[in-house]
């Protein structure tokens, strides 16, 4: 029964009905339009209001943030240079002066960690914040400049003139439309608004991860004495090997003031495959001997997960269409699990071009394309191509995180421990340990391809 | 115990109880399918299995956190975004509204 209330529903065609030239004429056209108050959206809107521009931002949470969970990493130097000292007004919860890398085997964890005190001064290299007062933070600052900000609103659809977007319909409980002379797409991973506006291919699940979280509470003082931090300080870990059941995935540690995140995600096709449950993968890494021991006497206050694109420089779709923009998540920029900055950027740069295009009066995909060309020039992409191929590596070698950790993990043990042999000895019985793992003209020729890449 | 349950607890809904936001489209498919990836992929076990023959799958919607991954594991899955304002709303320990 509801089946049938849910198709009667089903998203309509709406650009190819009716008068839309005269309903328009009847209401208020905004310049822009900005669908999603994330980084991407909320940044693209606050820098168009910023200039003068009529801008409409659309979220269909009520408050921002409010879809998504837990905190995340921000870069600061990417960051400073788009909101200058914006540790002065965005809150963030640590300033993080240690990174590490945990390469774990079921009972063993090698480490490479990197911390400085000179990373603890400004301009910072990372912070680590709460998504929602991130989100906040930058809504407030849209709206400051004069930007509308409408929550409870839930794009369905864009609405097309020809092939021109002019608009996009809201669904219920508001079943509204709204008109502009650009949109700009900031709907995240999912984007199903670019998807059902016919915009933006289905992503493949293979180019998108599932990753749940926990946040789990404790004490401040009890994080710095575990994380080994000054009080204010924190550490971001990514977690290598064991943590993903012998699949390409990575999972993380973030440090915030009185909590952790600790989050883990495969390929949504491995986990389709695996049959592995998403939140049984999450506690193998909570019960891991080495994380066990830094959870004790924690509280979980959150559980959640969403999706993130892995699909690199070759899963971008086309971002630029008559009238229509795509930018963030929805645009798949994003590099390893970095995207929050990628966001931000990618919302400054549609604005240049929107900018543009409203003084030249001219809305076509040529005008606008300078948004393609700021992003090709910038960082963004940049970092996105030189990534592409070790995500085509991984695709190639799909044991590669697995089974090199297990091996270098091996190593480290063998390393470790004292024998009662000749040194000369313990090389080749390590040596030989080694290579009973993975024969060792296969482990040349992976080498060779990994270098290959690395070298570029 | 029910380890996603659990975890659920700790989350805030806009329940919607006029429209289910992601459905099944043809149950006649689900009662030939094997593998029931839905079963075990959803991270917040929105599908559960059914006694019932005629319908196969429970679709539990209220508890859905939006991951928005189930369309893509299986064509016979259909997800919307809920309505405006509805569904799972994070708000990291605070009381429930
Ligand atoms: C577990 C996890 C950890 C991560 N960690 C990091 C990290 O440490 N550092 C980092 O840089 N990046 C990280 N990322 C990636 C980062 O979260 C994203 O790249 C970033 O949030 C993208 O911003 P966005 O504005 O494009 O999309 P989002 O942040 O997803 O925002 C999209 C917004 O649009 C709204 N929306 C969606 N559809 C509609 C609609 N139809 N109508 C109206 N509104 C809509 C949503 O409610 C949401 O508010 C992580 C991601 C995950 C999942
Ligand atoms: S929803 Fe898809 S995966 Fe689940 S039982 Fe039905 S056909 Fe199988
Ligand atoms: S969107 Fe995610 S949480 Fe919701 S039913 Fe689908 S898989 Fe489950």
């Amino acid at each position: 029964m509801l089946t049938d209330w849910y198709k009667a529903k089903k998203p309509r065609k709406i650009g190819k009905q009716g008068n839309l030239h005269n309903e328009s004429s009847n209401v208020k056209k905004y310049d822009v339009i900005v669908v999603g108050a994330g980084p991407a959206g909320a940044s693209a809107a606050y820098f168009m209001a910023k200039e003068g521009l009529d801008v409409l931002l659309l979220e269909r949470g009520p408050f921002p943030g409010s879809k998504s969970c837990g905190g995340t990493s921000l870069i600061a130097e990417h960051t400073h240079k788009l909101f200058p000292n914006f540790w002065e007004e965005c809150h963030c919860e640590r300033i993080v002066i240690q990174q590490g890398y945990w390469f774990m085997t079921e009972d063993s964890l090698l480490s490479s960690s990197f911390q400085s005190m000179k990373l603890a001064a400004a301009p910072y290299n990372h912070f680590t914040v709460k998504r929602r007062s991130l989100y906040q933070w930058l809504v407030d600052k849209a709206k400051a400049v004069g930007a509308f900000v409408y929550f409870n609103h839930h794009v369905a659809e864009v609405i097309f003139d020809g092939t021109q977007a002019i608009g996009v319909e809201v669904s219920l409980p508001q079943k509204s439309r709204f008109f502009a002379n650009v949109i700009i797409l900031a709907d995240g991973a999912n984007s199903l608004v670019g998807e059902r506006s016919g915009l933006i291919p289905r992503v493949s699940p293979e180019n998108l991860a599932l990753y749940v979280k926990e946040t789990i509470a404790l004490p401040a003082q009890v994080i710095e004495e575990r994380f080994n931090l000054s009080p204010g300080y924190g550490s971001l870990i990514g977690l290598i090997g064991y943590p993903t059941a012998g699949f390409n995935g990575t999972g993380s540690i973030h440090t915030f003031k009185d909590s952790i995140n600790i989050n883990v995600g495969l390929a949504i096709s491995d986990f389709a495959i695996s049959g592995i449950r998403p939140h049984e993968l999450l506690d193998r890494v909570k019960m891991h001997p080495f994380i066990q021991t830094l959870l004790i006497g924690g509280k979980t206050i959150e559980y959640g997960g969403s999706v993130i694109p892995e699909g690199g420089y070759h899963a971008i779709p086309k971002l630029v269409h008559p009238g229509l923009l795509v930018i963030g998540d929805a645009a798949s920029l994003v590099n390893g699990t970095h995207g929050i900055n990628l966001a931000m950027w990618s919302g400054f740069f549609a604005s240049r071009a929107v900018y543009e295009s409203k003084k030249n009066r001219d809305f076509s995909v040529k005008k606008l394309s300078l948004y393609r060309t700021l992003l090709d020039e910038s960082f963004v992409m940049q970092d996105l191509k030189a990534n592409a191929k070790i995500a085509s590596l991984q695709r190639e070698l799909p044991y590669l995180f697995d089974l090199y950790t297990k091996i270098a993990n091996d190593t480290a043990y063998h390393v470790a421990k004292v024998y009662s042999m000749p040194k000369k000895a313990k090389r080749k019985f390590i040596f030989k340990k080694i290579t009973s793992i993975q024969p060792i003209l296969k482990m040349a020729s992976d080498i060779w391809k990994i270098l290959k890449v690395v070298k570029g | 115990m029910n380890k996603i349950d659990d975890r659920l607890k700790f989350l805030h809904y806009q329940i919607d109880e006029d429209w289910q936001h992601v459905i099944v489209i043809d149950e006649a498919i689900c009662q030939n399918c094997h593998n029931k990836q839905c079963l075990t992929f959803c991270p917040s076990g929105v599908f559960r299995e059914n006694k019932e023959k005629k319908q196969p799958l429970l679709i539990l919607y209220k508890q859905c956190i939006e991951c928005g991954g189930c369309r893509l594991i299986c064509n016979n899955i259909d997800f919307s975004y809920p309505k405006g304002g509805y569904g799972v709303l994070f708000m990291e320990g605070e009381e429930q509204l």
